[in-house]
């Protein structure tokens, strides 16, 4: 295999993919890289066979086609250390490969190509639905922070993906909050698909790949992966990967159906209150106190040994009762982190009920209070 | 040295007490019981494995110290009584007497059940000089508590609970700034803190029998020596210590252990007894009013190999229900793996945090319920005492 590239489209496409290699691997093959120069084309691809990537280069010239597995650690710190605008990698039947630039020549001895296990190509007839790199990001990242590293009862270390027809909802939780995310599919399969969950390391390299909101995506199921193609034609890049097994908790029954308190907040003011409330809390005292009035929303905290905090925030409208409730404010901060309304509601039943955060109608997060 | 209990602590940088009850277990059990009064009291396991977790003064003439196996102790004094511990009780006792420091200061750091250090260095304009408040401190702990306690008054932590140990029992020691160091020199380098037996063995190899020793060895040879504790060892020999006397307001863990006088052969024995304390781990983090997020089970097997395996819980709880559970979840997984009989289980609450608590979305309903279990038998318990309920299968159900 012998070509040149760009460096600058080489630097990025290996980025990408080596977000997916494993850090810590007995397997020498899963720790490198895999190129492919075919067609005039050259294909970057990583796994570490739990998710897989495939990625197309742009801006390459090659002049011998061949198959290379060079290891991506060096390959990334050459590259990246690099200040030439083009480098050529020419790689031998001992799969030595050459990296030269304008005054530099470095050789790493690469693997065997047939020793990676490769990724799982796109099945076109299995697609479930198709929508774009823009809604399908949206939705990612207004639910993916919500999720768990780990819980010994649910599978929750990973987003829930459920389509009824052409609509389309993800769904995070730790088991404290939960992120409902709704979007359209631009086209859809028959009928509802299953309920899949798809691990948290995947949809963070998945964002990576949707950069171009006007990218068309499309979802595809097989087996026990779910397969993402972004992009057309022979651009399109490819992510499998498995998906999570077990069940995810029963996370309609825990979205409040009625509520008798709601307030109306500029999400800008409301995320300035909280962040500041948040100072004067610590490790221990993980929670701020929301006193919510006609007019005002007194948000106060206290630090054992530190000091306390009042804040108030003049309410756009509220319906029902006074009402004093808690919250860690990590998980109020998170959400309003993601929410791009210039308006949030704040539905509340009780102190020991949880509370609805909502912004539009797409968008729905629900989060248990602490107990003060 | 008792005549130094006429210095004024005035103008010292710093004021420190160090207040240690004395044999604080067996005086409780004396105090308590007319008839032990005077008698040899060991307090401790009684098997054959059993240790001294307390010896009275009568029975520290017979040489019987704490943590000797108790077997030998009745060796040294035969006619001594053991009883068994109830720590129920001295942890009563030690609440009251922590009460009674944060009286003269909020710097109050208890280094264990019958032990801790007062600051009062702030508090001298108010209720009077150092020695004047330990004198009151041991005047209200005889009072309120019918017990002695010995008090140590010195410009730093490590002198008081040198001081503290002087006239042990019932004395009050002052061990003031100046002077400090000549007052040191012709002490056994033993009574240093951090100078355990083989510590002295490393400093007698070199010569170094006393503080005065180490005082007069050269700072840059002893510190080549004996490294970084050498540093350490070299300014305590002149008495200077700056650590601060810290409110520890989270106890690092909460736990149980116990050793079998026989090997328990069968699993669900000591899963039984596993399960006990994982239930008074729960309640005691009630009481105190934490909640832990990490379980530790401890096994010990005849041969005296240990293992321990942790798990951290999916919220902090102080739950009896989820202690129990993740407690037997880890103790199943090991025993699955082939189980051998076991001397020792233990189990401990870690991860402690205080505070407000975050409620769960899924297990709304059980905690709940189970919060309310939880609750009324910790009122029926504190009414009828530590028998009179608990999960079925308590091993001390009967008692």
């Amino acid at each position: 295999m012998k070509l040149v590239c760009d460096r600058i489209a080489l630097s990025d496409a290996l980025a990408l993919a080596s977000s997916v290699v494993p850090t810590r691997t007995t397997a020498a093959a899963l720790s490198c890289l895999k190129f492919v120069a075919r067609d005039g084309l050259l294909t970057i691809s990583a796994t570490d066979t739990e998710i897989g990537i495939s990625t197309p280069v742009a801006s390459v010239s090659i002049s011998d086609e061949g198959e290379a597995l060079i290891p991506a650690d060096k390959l990334n710190q050459i590259v990246r250390a690099s200040e030439d605008s083009t480098l050529s990698i020419d790689v031998n039947a001992k799969n030595v490969a050459v990296i030269k630039g304008q005054d530099s020549t470095f050789k790493i001895f690469g693997h065997e190509p047939r020793e990676f296990p490769g990724v799982q190509a796109f099945p076109a007839s299995k697609i479930e639905f198709e929508t774009t790199a823009g809604m399908l990001g949206r939705l990612i990242h207004r639910t993916l922070f919500a999720t768990a590293v780990d819980n010994s009862r649910y599978a929750i270390n990973g987003v829930l993906v459920d389509r009824k027809g052409k609509k389309v909802r993800l769904v995070a939780t730790d088991g404290r909050r939960l992120a409902v995310a709704k979007g359209e599919c631009t086209r859809a399969g028959d009928g509802d698909a299953p309920q899949c969950i798809v691990p948290t390391k995947a949809l963070n390299v998945l964002g990576k790949l949707l950069s171009d909101p006007d990218d068309p995506v499309a979802v595809a199921r097989q087996d026990n992966l779910l397969i993402v193609r972004v992009g057309e034609g022979a651009d399109a890049a490819t992510l499998a990967t498995r998906l999570v097994e077990g069940s995810f908790p029963p996370f309609e029954d825990v979205i409040p159906k009625e509520h008798d308190k709601r307030v109306t907040f500029d999400a800008g003011e409301l995320t300035s209150a909280v962040r500041r409330a948040e100072i004067l809390t610590n490790e221990e005292s993980k929670g701020i106190r929301m006193a919510f009035g006609a007019t005002q929303l007194v948000l106060s905290s206290r630090a054992p040994e530190l000091g306390e905090a009042e804040i108030t925030v003049d309410v756009e409208k509220y319906e029902g009762e006074p009402m004093e409730i808690g919250f860690n404010p990590k998980f109020i901060m998170d959400v309003l982190k993601v929410i791009d309304s210039p308006q949030v509601i704040i539905e509340l039943k009780a102190p020991n009920k949880p509370g609805v955060i909502k912004a539009g109608n797409d968008f729905t997060y629900v989060v248990m209070p602490v107990s003060l | 040295m008792t005549g130094d209990a006429t210095t004024s602590t005035r103008g010292w940088p710093r004021t420190i007490l160090h207040v240690d009850m004395d044999a604080f277990y067996a005086s409780v059990e004396q105090r308590d019981n007319p008839e032990l009064r005077g008698k040899p009291v060991l307090v401790g396991g009684r098997g054959r494995r059993g240790v001294v977790g307390a010896a009275s003064y009568e029975a520290r003439r017979f040489g019987c110290r704490s943590a000797m196996p108790t077997g030998q102790a009745l060796a040294l004094c035969p006619h001594a009584i053991v009883v068994r511990p109830r720590f129920e009780r001295y942890r009563a006792d030690s609440d009251a007497l922590m009460a009674i420091l944060e009286r003269f200061s909020p710097l109050v750091q208890p280094i264990s059940l019958d032990e801790a250090f007062v600051d009062v260095t702030g508090s001298e304009r108010l209720l009077g000089d150092g020695v004047a408040i330990a004198r009151d401190i041991r005047r209200l702990v005889r009072a309120e508590l019918s017990l002695t306690c010995s008090v140590g008054v010195a410009p730093n932590k490590f002198v008081a609970k040198l001081a503290s140990d002087l006239e042990k029992p019932d004395g009050l020691t002052v061990l003031p700034p100046v002077g400090l160091a000549a007052r040191l020199a012709p002490l056994a380098l033993e009574r240093m803190w951090g100078v355990g037996p083989v510590a002295a063995e490393a400093l007698h190899r070199f010569g170094f029998r006393t503080f005065g020793d180490v005082q007069r060895a050269n700072r840059d040879d002893f510190v080549s020596i004996f490294g970084d504790s050498g540093e350490h060892w070299y300014e305590l020999s002149f008495g200077r210590d700056d650590r601060p006397v810290t409110i520890e307001r989270t106890a690092a863990s909460v736990g149980h252990e116990q050793t079998f006088g026989e090997d328990l052969r069968v699993a669900a024995e000591v899963e039984r007894h596993l399960l006990a304390q994982a239930e008074d781990v729960a309640i005691r983090l009630r009481r105190k009013e934490l909640k832990a997020t990490r379980l530790t089970v401890k096994i010990r097997f005849g041969d005296f190999k240990t293992i321990s395996r942790s798990t951290t819980l999916d919220s902090a709880t102080d739950r009896t229900d989820v202690l129990c559970d993740a407690a037997r979840k880890l103790f199943r997984a090991w025993a699955a793996n082939g189980f051998r009989p076991v001397r020792l289980i233990g189990c401990t609450a870690g991860g402690l945090v205080e505070g407000p608590s975050q409620l769960g979305l899924f297990d709304v309903d059980r905690s709940e319920k189970q919060r309310a279990v939880d609750h009324a038998t910790d009122l029926i318990r504190a009414k009828f005492g530590k028998g009179s309920i608990g999960r079925a299968g308590r091993p001390d159900a009967d008692e």
